[in-house]
């Protein structure tokens, strides 16, 4: 109990930090624009996109499930990293232990990315192609690859889960399961709540 | 099988060598006609005051191709608009913000950066001089290109150009191309051409290292490596040799530049 105070106390002054820091950067770029100092302007101006882009992140860990099925959360690996550029945004949360775990990974506002979903949603470029390990599928209404990988023992298979959102993609990963089970999981993430923040 | 395609190929072979020259017999007095039917037009133009058949069903068919789509004979073009107002659109993103709804910040952002990018751009191209090696600047194409991706990809475009002459100046910040030129500028293996002639070697601009490459086709290409992430790129078409490229490098304030795009 008092570790999650700990936490819960430890995120809401790290939310305050962020703010403060939007506040700053955004003073920062006002004067040096006034000053006429276009590079500064630029610089801070960046700082705040990516403190905006971890305020979003971090809201977007508050929409996800705090269960998967049967596995739990895990905390520690919750994750935002912000990053002007190709690379983008990136939330990570992962569910479950070693041996049973599921991995949610969302990767925003990369150009990369948009390119990539261009990709998976053109047939004949071979994303939404089906071959026997690949499916096409729904969650939530959006379309969706669903890739069968083999598992821990032989009669067992890993799935993987790749939604694509604009300049986004989501992807899901979970060990050892069943496509059903995948899916049900999948469908308790609010995918319209996320794609409204991160696009 | 071998026998039956060794056949085609000779067969083909013989009739390309018969067709061949047929065909520039063809095209040859085809050139003759058209040379001469212009000619008899222009006088007879002169004369009447009156424009040739020729001429005008020339014009009648530029606007309808083959397949009888209409061909775009001109239009107004889209209008300019200004560059994204950096002070209004900061303003919105903090009130975004302030609302809690941070797409419409983040959003704001981008536009303000764009903003700035676009001014940045325009202070650069206003720092460059006037004319290069006696080539003046064609400022109706002085580009600025940002896209909403933050600092990778601003680029800076001017033309200099005199009759055939021409020197391209691209100044981009972008870091996959910088990053490929870093490779080039890394391995100088790379620069050790194995021809007669070299076409590719390491120079220095202004202390910096730069790489310059010449083809016959494309002409000389001086590239730049600025920083950490930016690249100016020399198109120079129709130079004499490579000391006049180095001569139009070195007219550039280089350390302005560098200073304006935040390099060190």
């Amino acid at each position: 109990m008092k570790r999650i105070f700990i936490i819960l106390l430890a995120a809401f002054f790290s939310m305050q930090v962020a703010g403060q820091d939007f506040t700053k950067d955004m003073t920062t770029a006002k004067s040096a624009y006034d000053a006429g100092k276009l590079e500064e302007t630029h610089f801070a101006l960046q700082q705040a996109m990516q403190e905006i882009d971890l305020i979003v992140g971090k809201e977007v860990l508050k929409l996800l499930p705090p269960k998967m099925d049967t596995l739990s959360i895990n905390t520690r690996d919750d994750n935002v990293s912000a990053n002007t550029g190709f690379i983008g945004t990136t939330i990570h949360r992962s569910y479950g232990t070693a041996a049973n775990k599921a991995d949610l990974t969302i990767i925003s506002n990369s150009p990369m990315v948009s390119m990539l979903n261009t990709v998976l949603n053109t047939p004949m470029l071979g994303g939404m192609a089906g071959d026997a390990n690949t499916k096409t599928v729904k969650v939530h209404g959006y379309k969706a690859r669903l890739e069968k990988k083999p598992g821990s023992a032989e009669d067992k298979n890993d799935y993987e889960l790749q939604i694509p959102l604009g300049s986004a993609l989501i992807t899901f990963a979970v060990d050892d399961c069943t496509d059903t089970q995948i899916l049900a999981m999948a469908n308790t993430i609010p995918l319209p709540q996320i794609a409204k923040l991160i696009q | 099988m071998k026998k039956i395609l060794y056949l085609a190929c000779l067969t083909t072979g013989l009739i390309i060598s018969d067709a061949a020259p047929a065909q520039l017999l063809k095209k040859i007095k085809d050139k003759v006609n058209k040379t001469v039917d212009k000619a008899v037009d222009k006088e007879a133009e002169k004369k009447t005051g009156i424009p040739t058949e020729t001429s005008s069903t020339g014009n009648d068919n530029s606007s309808s191709n083959s397949s009888g789509k209409p061909t775009n004979k001109g239009g107004g073009g889209l209008t300019n608009t200004e560059p994204p107002d950096v002070k209004a659109q900061m303003a919105e993103a903090e009130t975004a913000h302030g609302a809690k709804s941070y797409s419409d910040a983040r959003f704001s952002l981008q536009q303000a950066l764009m903003g700035v990018e676009i001014q940045l751009g325009r202070q650069i191209l206003k720092s460059l001089p006037a004319t290069v090696v006696s080539v003046p600047a064609d400022t109706l194409q002085d580009k600025v290109m940002s896209t909403q991706w933050g600092w990778n990809n601003l680029s800076i475009q001017r033309v200099y150009r005199q009759g055939d002459k021409q020197l391209t100046i691209t100044i981009g910040n972008n870091t996959l191309y910088s990053g490929l030129a870093m490779v080039y500028f890394g391995n100088a293996g790379m620069m050790e051409a194995n021809n007669e002639k070299q076409n590719f070697k390491q120079v220095r601009v202004k202390g910096n290292k730069a790489i310059i490459q010449y083809d016959d086709s494309r002409g000389y290409t001086l590239m730049m490596q600025m920083g950490q992430t930016s690249l100016i790129v020399w198109e120079c078409i129709n130079f004499a040799n490579e000391q006049e490229v180095m001569t139009a490098a070195n007219t550039f304030d280089i350390d302005g530049i560098k200073k304006m795009m935040g390099e060190q």
